[in-house]
């Protein structure tokens, strides 16, 4: 039968020629390859009335793969990145988005609260107008770089949970419960899914860490009332402190996910985080101070921020080696972190794993 | 039914070595198969090497001598030095006095005979007991002259030139004669030093605490916690055997693994650290006694913490959260006990009672080394007074690192007594939790 | 429940009174989680051959296990296996296995290594553990690959795994949980006839399963649990009798469906006949005894040749269908 002898039906294709017809009795022969039982032993289809070219079709075809390209419409790349960022950030403030539990939430809001210690006690000072008291906890080079890198309270206890906390389960609760298989079967990159995840967490980190120095900076020079001119003349340090902050919440971050995509469940990146920058900053302090060597600081995330962070502020250098070596460091750090964390989501299977 | 049905008056708890065997090897086995397990044992094997690195090297440099007393200068340009004129009578500030005009004549010495040529010569380390002897003679030339009787006897103890320990408060201090003991060997004395505080510091912060904190911290709290994720705890629950059970001999397997590398660990740092060290034979032996304690306060903990994160695993929701935020707070309390031995509030701290181990054993094996950190303090460095004399300030160089790692024990006063204390209390502690945790377990329904 | 040899199945919360302890038994037994019951007040006591249980989803049937097995513990009520409280004291473990529809095993250990570790808690000795575990891995027909590592088993091999664990210290009270899930048909007869076997031997057997297909060819004593209550338990044919409500169809295979038909509808326990197709006739009673005794004189009485007969309702989903209000 020729294609145009019955116009009604559609054209098709079948055993990889255009034409044929597709018919129920075909179909089942095709696939059962069942004839009349005097065939060759070679299994074989036969095509029911099918044109002479092909009268004998052999199981064994490969089919034509020709795809057309899908005319459907899509989102633009920024708006589905957008709803992953979305999912994980809106997942603090409400529910229906990724669940955080109510011991994390509780603990970031302590953390934010403790973060704008500074701001409560300059606010404080400003109320009884004790000068003496300003002088300690207002705007200064040392209390605008303390509020970032300060060691005590604040990366020794605060920031490394909160990051902790945050990165927690980010890669590999979707490694665990097999939720990669929804993200990569979606016209999904896997570089905007990484970044994405990256971006939620530096997001937090970013407000709780220099979003808090914003505040108690403009906090406290209105609580002052300051002039125009105390603000000029203190922006660059507040600049260079937002930004060491800024390498702060970097080096969490990709420190944070590297390790995150590196296991399956969330308590051995949160506690690992915690290892490598409490952990390392000790051994180095302790190596200081037994044999006044300070170069294993090289070797801790926290010490390399904090130096680059001296020299970006401009306070006094508590290390014995130049701040180059620390920015290279931590440039070295952070390209481990993330090829690590490059390679274990490029290798991420879209089943559970 | 083909035998008659066994009895069931058995109690759960019998045949326990064939039971705890069992899971002892399982839990190792599981140990062994993981990837956790041998990333955190070789992190710490690799910053033991590294922090035993610094040590070698420090071992194998030189402090420069420093004349503290400034006696080796020669004032007035006769050849001879100060101090040798000083000794032998003659003026330093006169070039035409100087023993070369004696009979026979003295040949002079060179500066370097006169740096470093009044050493510590503590006898004791004993309060108020006489201590101390004028090598150099700077002292012991006046005894006897007239109106100096109250110089070479300024301590008032009626023994001229020498000095005692006196505690002023909290502080052990040196009460001296002038010019006694004032020209230590630096490099002798930074050596011993070092080598002690290395030992305290590593040990204390180094392996006691961020190794006796982190290998739990990955190793323990996953001992019943990854079962239930795992959903293999069935296992070992559907048997007749108690659920306290489970968690004692889980928590043996965890101690199998640790406690082995811990000491293996302490032995092949104490064996470095031994010959390495400053010793008057080749190696230190009364050290031993310290890492004896170093690694029984690192088995204690571990085993501590151990019996805490594996409870806290098991409580499920926000156990392990609950475990971070301990985890730092048991960091804060540790530098607190450090570096503030007296503050109280680290006694609510697990890692204090750790500290007070190694404390104890190390004043047992040093008994002398506050007296050292005294001398050491009361020092000074070369002044520009011919007669030395003492400026609190300065101090001799690995001084300051010692007394921070460096602690008496405060609870009886005996150091053996406070070790004995602490260890009793560390295990109070481990029974405690793991009554705490079978009682939990016991209730928790397994999905 | 004793093998029902009479045929005449147990009304729901009667017991017989038992000669021994029974290896199970619940007495009014409640599992609750917050708003949602999990058990409803079920009492029933097991002992002695291979029991059924049957339910859709979410009955209860994995709540059960689990109370059994000492995992979870009941709101309300007593549980006893051979007569002790196992949430309170672990030592009837020593007579039951449990094999439990969760599919995590130690895939790093081999099949041999898994059991025999596991069969040490029993209080044997490695030599005694190797030796049992060697034994009961091949009755399970694993004896070529018990040095294989779990993790390269397939899924019918795992499941005998469990099942080789769970025999090992030759328990008197077996409890299955879904052991045939995921089994391909050479992998779901091995077990099947295990369970037989071990049935046959005189072990108390209790699995639950979906495919109700092989639990009619292992056992007739069955327990049909629905949104955590108890709806029967006994014989199969015995339950099916009681259901007087639900009529009884008798399909009839014949080249003259409407004529044969006819002649049924004088019978006064028939009432009703369909024709679902051609060629095939139902009649519906409410008394299939009675109709049994008069079928043979009817069909010889009318003449027209009955090519088959069946009974197709009185197999377990239709039971179950009906019991839990799947409709007919």
């Amino acid at each position: 039968m020729e294609a145009d002898e019955n116009p009604n039906l559609p054209d098709a294709e079948f055993l990889g020629q255009t034409g044929a017809k597709v018919e129920g009795q075909t179909r089942l022969e095709a696939a059962y390859g069942s004839g009349d039982g005097d065939e060759q032993s070679i299994p074989s289809a036969s095509v029911a009335g099918g044109t002479k070219q092909h009268e004998q079709a052999h199981l064994g075809t490969v089919f034509d793969q020709s795809y057309q390209s899908w005319g459907g419409s899509l989102n633009p790349r920024w708006a589905r990145n957008w709803a992953i960022l979305r999912h994980h950030v809106y997942g603090l403030f409400s529910t229906g988005h990724r669940p955080y539990g109510i011991a994390t939430k509780l603990i970031l809001f302590a953390a934010f609260l403790i973060s704008l210690g500074d701001l409560g006690m300059s606010f404080i000072s400003a109320i009884f107008s004790e000068t003496e008291m300003h002088r300690v906890f207002g705007v200064s080079k040392d209390n605008l770089y303390g509020h970032v890198l300060g060691f005590w309270p604040r990366n020794a206890i605060c920031f490394p949970i909160i990051a902790a906390l945050l990165i927690g389960g980010i890669i590999s609760e979707d490694r665990t419960h097999g939720t990669s298989a929804i993200y990569f079967s979606r016209p999904l990159n896997r570089i905007d899914y990484t970044a994405m995840k990256f971006l939620s967490v530096a997001i937090v980190l970013f407000m709780l860490i220099v979003g808090t120095l914003g505040i108690y900076y403009t906090g406290d020079i209105l609580m002052q009332g300051e002039g125009w001119a105390f603000f000029l003349d203190t922006l660059p340090i507040f600049l260079g402190a937002a930004l060491a902050g800024t390498i702060l919440v970097f080096t969490y971050s990709s420190i944070g996910l590297a390790l995150s995509s590196v296991s399956r469940g969330k308590f051995f990146p949160a506690v690992a985080l915690l290892g490598i920058f409490l952990g390392m900053k000790l051994i180095a302090f302790l190596i200081y101070v037994l044999f006044e060597r300070s170069v294993l600081y090289l070797l801790s995330p926290y010490d390399c921020v904090a130096h680059v962070g001296q020299a970006l502020v401009g306070t006094t250098s508590t290390y014995d080696h130049p701040w180059t070596w620390s920015l290279m460091s931590l440039v070295v750090i952070n390209a481990i972190a993330l090829y690590i964390l490059a390679s274990r989501v490029s290798s991420m299977e879209v089943t559970r794993e | 039914m083909a035998e008659k049905p066994r009895p069931l008056h058995d109690k759960v708890w019998s045949k326990l070595d064939r039971k705890a065997t069992a899971i002892l090897e399982l839990t190792l086995r599981q140990y062994r198969t993981r990837l956790s397990t041998w990333a955190v044992l070789s992190v710490g094997v690799i910053l033991v090497l590294i922090t035993v690195l610094f040590y070698i090297e420090a071992m194998n440099s030189e402090i420069e001598a420093v004349d503290n007393d400034g006696d080796s200068v020669d004032s007035d340009g006769d050849g001879y030095p100060d101090g040798q004129e000083n000794l032998l009578g003659t003026s330093m500030n006169n070039a035409n006095s100087h023993p070369g005009l004696f009979d026979p004549p003295i040949p002079p010495d060179s500066a370097e005979d006169w740096i470093n040529e009044d050493g510590y010569d503590f006898s004791s380390a004993k309060l108020g007991t006489s201590q101390g002897y004028d090598d150099d003679g700077d002292c012991r030339v006046k005894i006897g002259e007239v109106g100096w009787s109250s110089w070479v006897d300024e301590n008032r103890n009626n023994i001229s030139c020498d000095y005692f320990f006196e505690m002023r408060g909290f502080d052990l201090e040196v009460i001296a004669d002038p010019n006694v003991d004032e020209d230590p060997d630096e490099d002798a004395y930074f050596k011993e030093t070092l080598h002690r505080s290395f030992v305290l510091g590593f040990g204390k912060i180094g392996f006691v605490f961020v190794l006796g904190i982190f290998v739990p911290l990955f190793l323990a709290s996953g001992l019943i916690r990854d079962e239930i994720a795992d959903g293999t705890l069935h296992y070992l629950v559907a048997k007749p055997i108690s659920r306290a059970e489970i968690l004692l001999y889980r928590l043996l397997g965890y101690v199998a693994l640790v406690w082995p590398y811990f000491i293996a660990l302490a032995v092949i740092t104490g064996i470095i650290t031994g010959f390495m060290g400053p010793s008057d034979g080749f190696f230190r032996f009364q050290d031993l006694l310290v890492w004896f304690g170093i690694a029984l306060a690192a088995c204690l903990l571990s085993l501590a913490y151990a019996a805490l994160f594996m409870t806290m695993g098991t409580i499920h929701k926000y156990g392990m959260v609950a475990a971070i935020v301990f985890g730092v707070w048991e960091f804060a309390m540790a530098m607190l006990s450090i570096f503030e031995p007296e503050a109280t509030v680290s006694r609510l701290s697990i890692s204090h009672w750790g500290m007070v181990i190694v404390d104890g054993f190390s004043n047992m094996a040093w008994p002398d080394s506050q007296y050292l950190i005294a001398l050491g303090e009361s020092t000074s460095r070369s002044s520009d007074s011919p007669w030395g004399e003492r400026i609190y300030s300065d101090g001799m160089p690995g001084t300051e690192a010692f007394s921070s790692f460096f602690h008496t024990t405060d609870l009886t006063g005996n150091p053996l007594q406070d070790a004995l204390i602490a260890s009793g209390v560390l295990i109070s502690m481990v029974i405690i939790m793991l009554v705490i945790a079978q009682s939990v377990f016991k209730n928790k329904e397994i999905d | 429940m004793m093998p029902d040899i009479a045929q005449t199945g147990q009304v729901a919360g009667e017991r017989l009174p038992q000669a021994e302890v029974p290896a199970v038994m619940l007495e009014q037994v409640s599992k609750w989680y917050g708003n949602i019951i999990g058990m409803n007040d079920i009492s029933l006591a097991i002992s002695g051959g291979v029991t059924g249980l049957l339910g859709p989803n979410g009955a209860g049937k994995s709540t059960l296990f689990k109370i059994l097995a000492g995992k979870l513990k009941p709101s309300q009520g007593t549980v006893r296996l051979f007569g002790i409280d196992p949430w309170k004291n672990t030592a009837p473990f020593a007579r039951i296995g449990y094999v439990s529809e969760n599919d995590a095993l130690y895939d790093w250990m081999t099949a041999l290594e898994f059991v025999t570790t596991l069969a040490r808690l029993y209080g044997y000795t490695r030599e005694e553990a190797r030796v049992k575990a060697e034994r009961v891995l091949e009755f399970v027909d694993l004896k070529d690959v018990m040095h294989k590592e779990i993790g390269k088993f397939s899924k019918g091999m795992r499941q005998r795994v469990k099942i080789a664990h769970a025999l090992v210290n030759d328990p008197e009270l077996i409890i299955l949980d879904e052991p045939l899930q995921g089994c391909d048909p050479l992998a779901r007869t091995t077990i099947m006839n295990v369970i037989r076997e071990l049935g046959a031997m005189g072990r108390t057997v209790i699995i639950s399963s979906h495919i109700l297909e092989e639990i009619e060819r292992i056992t007739e004593q069955i327990v049909i649990l629905n949104h955590g209550r108890l709806l029967a338990l006994g014989n199969v044919h015995a339950i099916r009798d009681m259901l007087d409500a639900h009529p009884h169809s008798i399909a009839l295979s014949t080249d003259r469906p409407r004529e044969l038909g006819k002649a049924f509808l004088d019978h006064k326990e028939v009432f009703g006949v369909h024709f679902p197709e051609e060629g095939k006739l139902i009649i519906r009673t409410h008394n299939l005894g009675a109709l049994h005794a008069d079928l043979p004189q009817l069909i010889t009485d009318s003449g027209f040749s009955v090519t088959a007969i069946d009974n197709p309702d009185d197999n377990l989903e239709s039971i179950l269908t009906y019991l839990t209000g799947g409709g007919d």
